[in-house]
């Protein structure tokens, strides 16, 4: 099983991680554990459990995997795009100003993953970004960065 | 212990207007969150903790706990009138409920399913005020090696009662605790996994990863499919059930309250369980169970009334001894320790007015909430008419907004960013989020109580079972441990089939 495969990595490598930086903070003793004893112990259960679960997936017969391979590329394909526009997001937010980015992030949403026409789209990321603006600062008093313009 | 005193007292605090103005907004989101699919519960609470950084602490708790019962009484909504599960819980109510509205009654459903919860409700309030305090009071005996064998029994629970697997569960568990690792060492103070980053050295903040594993993960696995909404209509002298499905009804509601209320105190996907045992039981006890699935009452009011008594019962370990059990508690807990409190056993008698005002106000919420989800149900199956398109992009600003106000940090919003794509990959994978949220929360205290017992021990693990207490509670864990070895190596019966089943497909 794939996905069984896939987790165990993730345990397995999360693990190998933990065991070797741990391995750089004092362990102490038993009667005084330092920092590193603790992670280290997480860091060898997990990369046991890892090892467990993909043995584990190995021994299961496999599924009919034909045609899933694109089937998986294709479902990611939406939220690939909304974690490359939020992380765009998230480096401008300072330097550009809230409402700015948060305008431009919207309409790039409602018009290339929305699919909503031109002119919606706009004037959709301009009502939802004032209107969150006035929300955020005015309403419930959260302090966010200035665009040039002002709010 | 006087009960009857201190509820008065709650009462007092809960019947300000202010309060009861909080407990209508987390009652009245708690229901739009349940309605909606694709924003659970937990992400309509991650998504309110920043409008609670201007309000008291007891405002706070009060308007989160009314998202999160709030969700159960909405979540059977579109479970009944479109046999799409609003929340987790209700997904066994979609096979008797939407079976009941393709008769025409689905306004009796959604009459019964709001009546049962708040009975339910009501009645696990009830056992909740008796019951914490004793805990608590019972608590107060706890030194660390007590607070460390709570902990692991309550992980090796969260293991075995979780939606998943127990082997597939405690890798979650161990990751959430080795991710509650990073940053400033509590004992000794020296950095941990921080790489000389800054932003690291307070650890991972459990706000940006709460809402990124549960808003934004959640958005992106939701962004993937497209609902085609058939929503029935109900009509207000629709809603009244008949005689016989009230007498029907009466039963599975005390049997689900009782269900319910005992099984949310344990760790783990506790409204979940507690719906499907329900079913179970009323389908076994039925004298005709052959009809369960063709739009059977009892299949409606035990469900709904278990997933919502088991809200009383999650509280209880959370305010009698700080340990939160769910994914839900676990989050107001980060709501509370941002108001600078920590429930735990001197929680009770040291904040009196916060535990009586919030469990005064949870019998105001369950009152606010049969109003709302009954004459006024015809608004909330208004909500789904919003296109998800719409919906989706805003749920994102408010993450994201949410977050960046906590500390104005771009290194959080990177870390909500991160956890989304977690949560998301994880959604995938199949694993339960709930154990890791928990153990990242309660991983650090798991630590510092057996590194301070190895210190009062000078080393010696025989401090585990010199108390009667630490002994039952390892004992117990033993036991459990080897009961999911067990099962494991076996084949599942049916049951254990169906409750996967239901609980992959809403995951």
């Amino acid at each position: 099983m794939i996905k069984d495969r896939v987790g165990g990595l993730i345990f397995l490598l999360t693990g190998f991680y933990g065991l070797v930086y741990s391995r750089s903070l004092p362990m102490g003793r038993w009667n005084e554990p330092g920092p590193g004893a603790f992670p280290f112990g997480l860091a060898v259960l997990l990369a046991f459990s890892g090892i467990t679960i993909i043995a584990r997936a190995k021994s299961k017969k496999e599924e009919n995997q034909k045609g899933k391979g694109w089937e998986f590329l294709r479902n990611l394909i939406t939220p690939l795009l909304i974690v490359l526009l939020t992380l765009g997001f998230i480096l401008a937010l300072e330097p550009v100003g809230y409402v700015t980015s948060v305008m431009v992030y919207l309409f790039i949403l409602f018009l290339g993953i929305c699919r909503y026409k031109l002119p919606l789209a706009a004037g959709m990321s301009v009502v939802f970004a004032l209107g969150s603006w006035y929300l955020f600062v005015k309403v419930l008093g959260v302090q966010l960065p200035l665009s040039f313009w002002g709010i | 212990m006087d009960v009857f005193g201190n509820l008065i007292a709650g009462f007092q605090t809960a019947l300000s207007l202010h309060n009861i103005y909080l407990c209508f907004i987390g009652c009245l989101f708690g229901t739009m969150v349940g309605v909606l699919p694709g924003i659970g519960p937990l992400a309509g609470i991650s998504l309110l903790i920043p409008a609670t950084y201007g309000i008291d602490a007891t405002g706070a708790i009060i308007m989160l706990a009314g998202i999160y019962y709030g969700a159960m009484y909405g979540g059977s909504t579109t479970s009944i009138l479109m046999n799409i599960p609003g929340e987790s819980a209700s997904v066994i109510t979609c096979v008797d409920g939407y079976r009941m509205t393709q008769k025409g009654r689905g306004g009796a459903a959604l009459f019964i399913s709001a009546w049962g919860s708040f009975i339910g409700g009501n009645l696990s309030i009830l056992g909740l005020m008796i019951l914490a305090p004793l805990l608590a009071n019972f608590a107060t005996r706890f030194g660390p090696p007590e607070i460390f064998a709570v902990l692991v029994l309550a992980f090796i629970l969260l293991g075995s009662l979780g939606s998943g697997s127990f082997f597939k569960t405690m890798p979650m568990i161990l990751l959430g605790m080795f991710l509650g690792t990073i940053g400033m060492d509590p004992l000794t103070g020296s950095f941990r996994f921080t790489h000389e980053v800054k932003d690291l050295y307070d650890g991972i903040g459990f706000v940006p990863v709460a809402m990124g594993a549960f808003g934004f993960g959640e958005i992106l696995t939701a962004t993937e499919e497209s609902l085609v909404r058939i929503i029935h209509k109900v009509k207000m002298r629709e809603l009244l059930p008949t005689r016989e499905e009230l007498r029907a009804s009466w039963g599975p509601i005390f049997r689900g309250s009782g269900l319910g209320f005992l099984i949310g105190i344990l760790p783990g996907s506790a409204h979940v369980l507690s719906s499907f045992v329900s079913y179970a039981v009323e389908k076994k006890l039925s004298s005709h169970p052959e009809e369960f699935g063709t739009g059977r009452i009892e299949g409606v009011a035990g469900p709904e009334t278990a997933n919502n008594a088991a809200t009383g019962g999650a509280m209880i370990p959370f305010l009698g001894i700080g340990i939160p059990t769910g994914p839900a508690t676990a989050v107001m807990m980060i709501a509370l320790m941002i108001h600078g409190i920590r429930p735990g056993p001197l929680f009770i008698s040291e904040q009196p007015q916060i535990f009586w005002g919030l469990i005064a106000s949870m019998y105001i919420g369950n009152m606010i909430l049969l109003i709302l989800n009954l004459p006024l149900v015809g608004i909330f199956v208004n909500l789904l008419r919003i296109p998800f398109r719409i919906l989706f992009p805003l749920v994102l600003i408010i993450c994201l907004v949410g977050t960046y106000s906590v500390s104005a940090s771009t290194f959080d919003l990177l870390v909500l960013l991160g956890s989304g794509i977690l949560g998301y990959i994880f959604r995938k994978l199949k694993y339960d989020l709930a154990p890791f949220i928990l153990a990242l929360i309660i991983g650090p205290l798991l630590e510092v109580s057996l590194r301070q017992s190895l210190m009062r021990s000078a080393g010696s693990f025989s401090i585990f079972w010199h108390s009667p207490i630490t002994l039952t509670l390892f004992g117990i864990s033993s036991l459990l441990f080897l009961w999911n070895l067990i099962t494991t190596l076996r084949p599942k019966s049916t049951w254990e089939k169906a409750l996967d089943e239901g609980q992959d497909k809403y995951k």
